[in-house]
């Protein structure tokens, strides 16, 4: 800040004002995100060990240094279930956001019919809870209450097996898939209505179709919209949880570490290791940034190339 | 604070808001901080601060439900006793959430004062130092249930928890069906293996039981029965022998069973699960004399075609077996009221009248009056036709000689070793190696926690 001698006293005002305004938002963050985030990064070189001899000695928690860091990054289950989310990624993620951009896309071309009840209707699942919908699913997918699998019997073709591998990938995508395709859809679409519409005048003389439209004009002019949802969607992926944890009880073929999120609570709440779930948390945690930084530096440089 | 911006109204009023928000917080997070002050004083005395005036205790259970009417009838029995005591029930979950619910519940000091687990998560809490020694609490009543059942309540002599339900190991199976296919009720596993064969030739789409990876206790049950002990100590190191002989044949039984497809590889009582057991495509389960009533919720319609025999063995006619499930009250540490807790868990599990009491939620009681209470009592809604229900449990309980105990990391084994033994039954790939598999990680998580663990 440069000195300024004669307007000290109103700058210092103006200077704290948005402080001030500020201070619910940094109140709430610190409380709510700082603190426990500094309580787990202190629990994760914290670990639990017998005080005093014999077979019932206690457990008192003590210093461990990196011990929680080094079996969080030596697990081969951990490590395993970081490959079977981004497996599950490469599913579901580029269906998610190609659903959702077009029907993004659909609903704005300029003769649609019943656009609010559409957008609201492909909206609606969002509004499901995960768990909630992994538990409908899970009776859809079972083979003894399975109406697809009633079908099937009627056909004659054999029972379908939703858990099985490599099925299992699509059966979970196909949970997250409904949520996902309206959320994002909302975000590429509201990108879309803000697009000045003499663009497509100019299209239209030029004599270019709906598509060449939506190809050559709608898709590029998105696209930030489009780096953000997949951002999202990278983040959500890695953080998946609760679909495989509400099948997991089932199935035979969901293990109860099988994503690193289940993993970190296996740890916390049925192994009474918080100082292991706090390492392997803040592991996935660096690792959520720094895909993210990543991925948005190289998106940054081809999407706004300019203007960045 | 600075003073509010003397520029005129909206940004003011914007300021005072924003102000009393921020006064707000603090007070909120002065009044958490506040609360759990007075308990982080002196963990685990407060129990000797008496009996003055009324006491509210709070029980985690899921034995007694509070909107189950029997179970209010039980809690009014006892508030007319104790005038200055008031039963809160609540249910938390199963023994894993109870667990875990108590340990966070610990480490905020303001646990309840009685909270229910089965006998296997005990061990852990004990040694977590959640659990008060309620040895002197329960000495009066000590005569009210027989030393082998308080025995998966006591450790190094002391006493941890009063057992309410004791699950003696029983075979229940559909008697219709069975007779249906000609296959003979087995008395040995090797029976077990044949009728197993028998029922599925006759009708290829059922199978003589399910086969749940996830149920560890029953894995150690069947290797307890083969002569092999998982977890023992001699009241200094620890001893593992999940992947000892005798405790590995039994690895290769089930493997056989699997390999030929003769158990149906899925886990227990889930919506799949039920709508065979209904539709009569699983005709029994080896469990315990708790598992006619668990039929019975989820298939109520079956009722009068099954029939429960005690559990098949390795040797014909030797007769012993261990508990399987079944659960103990137990007092936390930190409870502020534990004399009374300790009092109220006694009365319920081995005082006569609670034992008794606990018969009319359908729970098996470990209790001597309740148990001598089973014999005259209506068989369980399963099976209304099999009159001699709670003989044939009861001189099972007369042959459970087998004691098993239960080491400190019973979690970490059992997903482990769950985990590990449904990818052995989908891929068919050896069982033994599962096993041996948990003995070493139960090994190293006992070495880094620092217990002896002897060869």
């Amino acid at each position: 800040m440069t000195a300024n001698p004669a307007g000290r006293r109103p700058r210092l005002r103006s200077a704290a004002t948005p402080w001030l305004f500020a201070t619910p938002a940094i109140v709430l963050f610190t409380l709510f995100l700082i603190i426990p985030i500094g309580y787990a990064i202190y629990l994760s070189f914290r670990g639990f060990r017998i005080d005093g001899g014999g077979a019932f000695g206690r457990r008192v928690q003590t210093f461990v240094g990196f011990d929680n860091y080094l079996a969080a990054l030596t697990d081969p289950e951990y490590v395993a279930g970081l490959g079977r989310v981004l497996l599950y990624g490469l599913f579901s993620i580029p269906s998610v956001l190609g659903l959702a951009l077009l029907f993004a896309l659909l609903l704005d071309t300029p003769r649609v019919r019943a656009r609010g009840f559409t957008r609201t209707a492909i909206f609606l699942p969002y509004a499901v809870p995960g768990v909630i919908a992994s538990l409908l699913w899970g009776f859809l997918y079972l083979p003894s209450t399975s109406p697809l699998n009633y079908l099937a019997k009627q056909l004659h073709a054999g029972p379908l097996d939703f858990f099985s591998f490599p099925t299992l990938y699509f059966s979970l995508a196909n949970i997250a898939l409904w949520s996902g395709v309206g959320f994002n859809m909302i975000i590429i679409f509201t990108s879309l209505r803000a697009i000045p519409t003499s663009i497509y005048e100019a299209a239209r003389i030029d004599g270019a179709s709906e598509l060449q439209i939506a190809w050559r004009i709608k898709i590029p002019l998105v696209a930030p919209a489009l780096v953000l949802t997949g951002l999202f969607s990278v983040i959500g992926t890695l953080q998946l949880y609760s679909e495989p944890a509400t099948l997991r009880p089932m199935s035979t073929t969901i293990s109860s570490t099988w994503v690193p999120l289940m993993k970190i609570y296996q740890e916390a709440f049925m192994n009474d290791n918080l100082g292991g779930a706090a390492a392997a948390s803040v592991v996935l945690a660096l690792g959520i940034l720094v895909l993210s930084m990543l991925l948005l530096r190289f998106f940054q440089r081809r999407t706004f190339g300019d203007n960045a | 604070m600075t003073p509010p911006s003397p520029r005129p109204p909206r940004p003011g009023r914007r300021w005072t808001m924003a102000a009393a928000l921020a006064v707000a917080l603090t007070a909120t997070v002065a009044a958490c901080s506040s609360a759990d002050t007075p308990s982080s004083g002196t963990p685990g005395t407060s129990g000797t601060e008496a009996a003055k005036g009324p006491v509210t205790l709070q029980v985690w259970t899921w034995n007694l439900k509070g909107n189950d009417p029997r179970a209010k009838a039980i809690i009014d029995k006892y508030h007319q006793e104790n005038p200055n005591v008031t039963i809160k029930l609540s249910e938390v979950g199963g023994t894993a959430d109870t667990a875990s619910k108590l340990l966070a519940a610990d480490q905020a000091g303001d646990t309840p004062d009685v909270a229910q687990v089965e006998y296997r998560g005990l061990p852990a809490l004990v040694v977590a130092g959640v659990v008060k020694d309620i040895t002197a609490d329960v000495a009066a009543l000590k005569s009210g249930i027989e030393p082998n059942i308080w025995a998966l309540t006591t450790f190094n002599n002391q006493v941890y928890g009063v057992p309410q339900d004791i699950g003696p190991m029983m075979f229940t199976y559909r008697k219709d069906l069975f007779d249906k296919y000609g296959a003979k009720v087995p008395t040995t596993w090797a029976e077990y293996a044949k009728a197993a064969e028998q029922i599925h030739k006759k009708d290829p789409e059922a199978y003589i039981a399910s086969f749940s990876a996830a149920q560890l206790e029953f894995f150690a049950a069947q290797a307890a029965q083969a002569g092999a002990q998982w977890w023992s100590n001699d009241g200094k190191a620890w001893k593992v022998g999940i992947d000892s002989e005798p405790s590995l044949k039994t690895a290769d039984f089930w493997e056989d069973l699997v390999k030929r497809d003769l158990v149906k590889v899925e886990p227990l009582l889930t919506p799949e699960w039920n709508a065979q057991v209904n539709d009569g495509k699983l005709l029994s389960w080896a469990a315990a004399a708790w598992a006619p009533n668990v039929i019975h919720s989820v298939a109520p319609d079956t009722a009068g075609k099954w029939e429960s025999a005690p559990l098949p063995q390795w040797t014909a006619g030797d007769p012993a077996v261990p508990f399987l499930g079944g659960s103990a009250f137990l007092v936390p540490a930190k409870s502020k009221h534990a004399k009374e807790a300790a009092a109220f868990a006694a009365w319920l599990g081995a005082s006569d009248e609670g034992s008794k009491l606990q018969l009319s939620l359908d729970i098996y009681p470990g209790g001597n009056a309740g148990r001598q209470a089973t014999l005259s009592h209506e068989p369980p809604k399963l099976m209304p036709q099999q009159k001699d229900f709670y003989q044939v449990a009861d001189q099972v309980i007369k042959n459970t000689t087998i004691p098993v105990t239960w080491g400190p990391n019973v979690n970490v084994s059992q997903t482990a070793f769950g985990d590990a033994l449904n990818k052995a039954a989908l891929n068919k790939t050896s069982f033994r190696e599962v096993y041996k598999a948990t003995q070493q990680a139960v090994v190293a998580d006992l070495q880094k926690s620092g217990y002896t663990v002897t060869k």
